[in-house]
């Protein structure tokens, strides 16, 4: 089989950066960074010097998620031998027995670094993460809980509990989540258009203008977020059609619909000019909207 | 309540589906192409939806909208619902699923609900990963396996490890995908002449 260098024609420097971006920017691409890690490592492992450690770190770990336990083997031996007694190496191995499906092995290596060092947050992880996988979500909700009263600052942790809360229907506290992440992103559309996401569900009128609020919140922030476009027409046409709004609230629901309306045909006939393909997708939003027009008058 | 079949494009789409997000729960809408009233629910075609927040109401009713005013543009209809759990270990319907198979019920008698069995997802299964409800009574039950026809299901099977090691699943494009870009054909057109490329040309319906 041909190797990465040769099939996609790049250097040994640029896939050590590829590695490094999808390090940094948190991809999970894990077949691709076996392909390109396990052939760095195998051929250019002189020259990546320090480098190397974080490759077989994150190499590792891509391994586990592709079954690939030999890699995974072989990685974790050359950390444990330059690392010996890391905690961080620990966490390796505890993750290597959780893709064995040995929990009750994994859990006790936690247990044992967080008993050395009882704030290591990554082992807590774990342990969170093997209830989840183990379908103990109510578990795993307590222990996140606990988890973050202790570590109020963590983005990963709330969007986690928020992913659960939500599972679970328990949208009320899925909503506090995302609410304590938009607080400290105020930036971030996509925790707008969760939240908003999460109102709309949770229905009722109160729950359906903050939903359309949070829509249009998403939008200004980026205004190319479809989801935040459709959801805000949904909301201000489910609103301007019930019956119980005012006359006032009625007109400028309407108003929000019918914009929202315009960008999403927007959206669809630039969409639709390169591939004939997509024909299907906007002809059917063309109907979709019209009939809600209908329904709202 | 009759037999089901389900053709090799609604199969093959459902699967690629669940191994294109592994670590997500994901699901989709059965089709059928065959008018209402027959004694066999013909599953002809699927359409892959969500691999996010499964449970949440917007984009689950803007998509079965969508679905709704394609299915009427191309003369299908929807007869059923998949749905494939995140967790290995866990195939049984969550109440997003019996609340979406409801809804679906309402409007075709011969509903299906579908769940996919990820336990028996590895590499030479034999028999088909799926569990099959129907619903007696306003409950869904375990449908009769003898009940549930895969014409062609060693080929069938075939065609979708091909286009698994063939890297060809991550042409599928579900809701999900289409919203995060638009250009992007929730329909399949691309996948589906694939797939009826590689299904045989003696088999007539695929």
């Amino acid at each position: 089989m041909a190797s990465v260098s040769e099939l996609y024609d790049v250097t040994w420097e640029e896939m050590r950066d590829k590695l490094r971006k999808w390090r940094e920017e948190n991809y999970r691409n894990s077949e691709q960074i076996v392909d390109v890690g396990e052939e760095l490592i195998n051929e250019h492992a002189s020259k990546l010097g320090d480098d190397i450690w974080i490759i077989y770190e994150q190499v590792m770990i891509a391994a586990l998620d592709c079954s690939r336990d030999d890699l995974a083997w072989s990685c974790l031996q050359e950390l444990k031998r330059q690392f010996p007694g890391s905690h961080r190496v620990k966490r390796l191995a505890g993750m290597r027995l959780e893709a064995l499906e040995r929990y009750e092995d994994a859990t006790k290596l936690y247990d044992s670094i967080l008993q050395d060092d009882p704030t290591n947050t990554a082992a807590r992880k774990r342990r969170i993460a093997i209830l989840k996988a183990q379908g103990k979500s109510a578990e795993a909700i307590r222990e996140l809980n606990e988890y973050l009263e202790q570590f109020v600052g963590d983005q990963e942790a709330w969007h986690e509990l928020s992913e659960l809360y939500i599972n679970e229907h328990d949208y009320g506290k899925a909503a506090f989540c995302l609410e304590e992440l938009m607080m400290t992103n105020p930036h971030n559309h996509l925790y707008c258009e969760q939240y908003a996401e999460v109102k709309y569900t949770q229905g009722g009128m109160e729950n359906l203008e903050l939903s359309r609020r949070y829509f249009a919140q998403a939008l200004k922030l980026n205004n190319r977020n479809m989801r935040a476009l459709f959801g805000l027409c949904m909301s201000a046409s489910h609103i301007a059609a019930s019956p119980k709004v005012s006359a006032k609230v009625k007109k400028d629901n309407m108003k929000y619909a019918a914009w929202a309306t315009a960008q999403i045909n927007r959206a669809y006939q630039l969409a639709g000019r390169g591939t004939k393909e997509s024909k299907c997708s906007v002809k059917a939003v063309e109907e979709m909207l019209e009939s809600m027009q209908i329904t709202m008058s | 309540m009759g037999e089901v079949e389900l053709s090799c494009l609604a199969y093959v789409k459902m699967y690629l589906h669940a191994c294109l997000f592994p670590r997500c729960s994901v699901n989709g809408v059965l089709l059928s192409s065959t008018p209402a009233g027959g004694a066999v629910t013909d599953v002809t075609d699927c359409v892959p939806l969500l691999h996010s927040h499964l449970p949440l109401a917007p984009i689950t009713q803007l998509a079965l909208t969508q679905v709704d005013v394609w299915c009427a543009q191309t003369q299908q209809r929807i007869v059923g619902y998949y749905q494939a759990n995140a967790s290995v270990l866990d195939i049984s319907p969550t109440p997003c699923a019996l609340k979406i198979a409801d809804k679906i019920a309402e409007q075709c008698s011969n509903a299906v609900m579908l769940m996919i069995d990820g336990a028996k997802m590895t590499a030479g299964y034999r028999v088909p990963p799926i569990v099959m409800y129907e619903r007696k009574d306003s409950r869904w039950m375990l449908k009769d396996k003898h009940m549930i026809m895969l014409h062609q299901w060693e080929e069938t099977r075939a065609i979708a490890n091909q286009l698994l090691d063939s890297g060809d699943h991550t042409l599928l494009v579900d809701f999900d995908s289409h919203l995060d870009d638009i250009t992007k054909d929730w329909t399949n057109q691309k996948l589906n002449a694939k797939i009826a490329e590689l299904a045989s040309p003696a088999n007539g319906n695929v």
